[in-house]
C-alpha cells in the first residue's frame, strides 16, 4: 500500500506519565488502525526543536498504548499521502492528538526514546528493511502506538512527522 | 540521528537514561539501530558496547537485552511478526479472541 505521513507542525509537548491519559494537543500523534485486521508499518519518526532561545529538554516515547483514543477532535495534525494517485482507503487509519477518551501509553510498551533539546536539536529514525514497527488492528495492545512527551520533559514548542504504511 | 549542532545539547545522565552513550546529547550523533523481532523495541546500537548483543538462535535475529533475559529464562521464542500472523489467520477464519494471545503480558520482554 501507498506511504503515508502524519505531520504536526507544531506542538507543545507536556510531560505525561505512562497509564495516565495524553492531554489533548500535548504530544504529537498517535496511529490506530483503520480496522479489526489493518496491518500497518511505521517507517519514520522525525522531531525538530522549536524553543526560540530556552533549553527545553524533551523525552519523547514512541510507545503502544495500554488505553485507545476514542472519538477524533480537534487535532492539530495532517495526515496525507505520499503519492498523488493514492486511493482512500475503506477504513483509514486514524491520527490526531485530541480524542475524547484520550489514550495512555503503555508502562510496557515503550519501543522508542527521543530524547533532545528543543532548542536547537532535532532526532530522527528510518527503520531499516523489514525492520519497521508493526501495528495490528485498533484495540491494545497492537492496536495504536503513540508519540508524547515522557515524565521529566520541560514543556517546548517541536515538530515533526511520522510516516507510515497501511496495509 | 540526534543533531545538536546549533543548541545546547542534552545533559549525559538524560542520554544514559535513555539508553545511549555519554556525548550522545553534545554535537551531532548517528549510530545504527535494529528493531527486536520479539517484542520490536527500537535498539540503538552504543558504539561504545563491548557486551555481546543478545541473538535469538529460534528466530535467527537480535533481541533487546530485555528480551534476551527472558529467552534465557525461559526459552521461548514468541517473534511479534508471527503473533501477527496468527492473529490474522485467527480472524480469517472467524475464531473468537483469545485473551491470552492479546494479553501484554505475551509482549513484554
Amino acid at each position: 500500500m501507498a506511504k503515508r505521513s502524519i505531520s504536526f507542525a507544531s506542538v507543545t509537548t507536556a510531560a505525561t506519565a505512562d497509564a495516565v491519559a495524553l492531554g489533548n494537543t500535548t504530544y504529537p500523534t498517535i496511529l490506530q488502525g483503520g480496522s479489526g485486521t489493518q496491518r500497518i508499518n511505521i517507517i519514520e519518526v522525525m522531531l525538530g526543536g522549536q524553543s526560540g532561545s530556552t533549553s527545553q529538554p524533551q523525552i519523547m516515547l514512541l510507545s503502544r498504548d495500554s488505553t485507545v483514543g476514542v472519538t477524533l477532535g480537534a487535532t492539530s495534525t495532517v495526515d496525507s499521502a505520499f503519492d498523488s494517485a493514492t486511493a482512500a482507503l475503506a477504513a483509514a487509519p486514524i491520527s490526531g492528538n485530541a480524542f475524547t477518551t484520550a489514550p495512555q501509553r503503555q508502562a510496557a510498551g515503550h519501543l522508542m526514546n527521543f530524547s533532545f533539546n528543543a532548542y536547537g536539536g532535532a532526532a530522527r529514525w528510518l527503520a531499516k528493511d523489514g525492520e519497521e514497527v508493526n501495528l495490528l488492528g485498533n484495540t491494545q495492545p497492537l492496536g495504536e502506538v503513540s508519540l508524547s512527551a515522557f515524565t521529566g520533559t520541560t514543556a517546548g514548542a517541536i515538530g515533526g512527522h511520522l510516516i507510515y504504511e497501511p496495509f | 540521528m540526534l543533531d545538536h549542532r546549533q543548541g545546547p545539547g542534552m545533559p549525559d545522565e538524560l542520554m544514559i537514561k535513555a539508553g545511549l552513550p555519554a556525548g550522545a546529547g553534545r554535537g551531532l550523533f548517528e549510530a545504527p539501530t535494529y528493531t527486536c523481532s520479539h517484542c520490536q523495541a527500537i535498539v540503538v546500537l552504543n558504539p561504545l558496547r563491548r557486551r555481546e548483543r543478545a541473538w535469538c538462535r529460534h528466530c535467527d535475529h537480535y533481541i533487546c537485552d530485555g528480551c534476551g533475559l527472558s529467552l534465557a529464562q525461559t526459552g521461548i521464542c514468541r517473534p511479534l511478526k508471527r503473533v501477527i500472523a496468527e492473529l490474522i489467520e485467527a480472524a480469517d477464519r472467524g475464531q473468537p479472541r483469545d485473551p491470552l494471545v492479546w494479553s501484554t503480558k505475551l509482549l513484554l520482554p
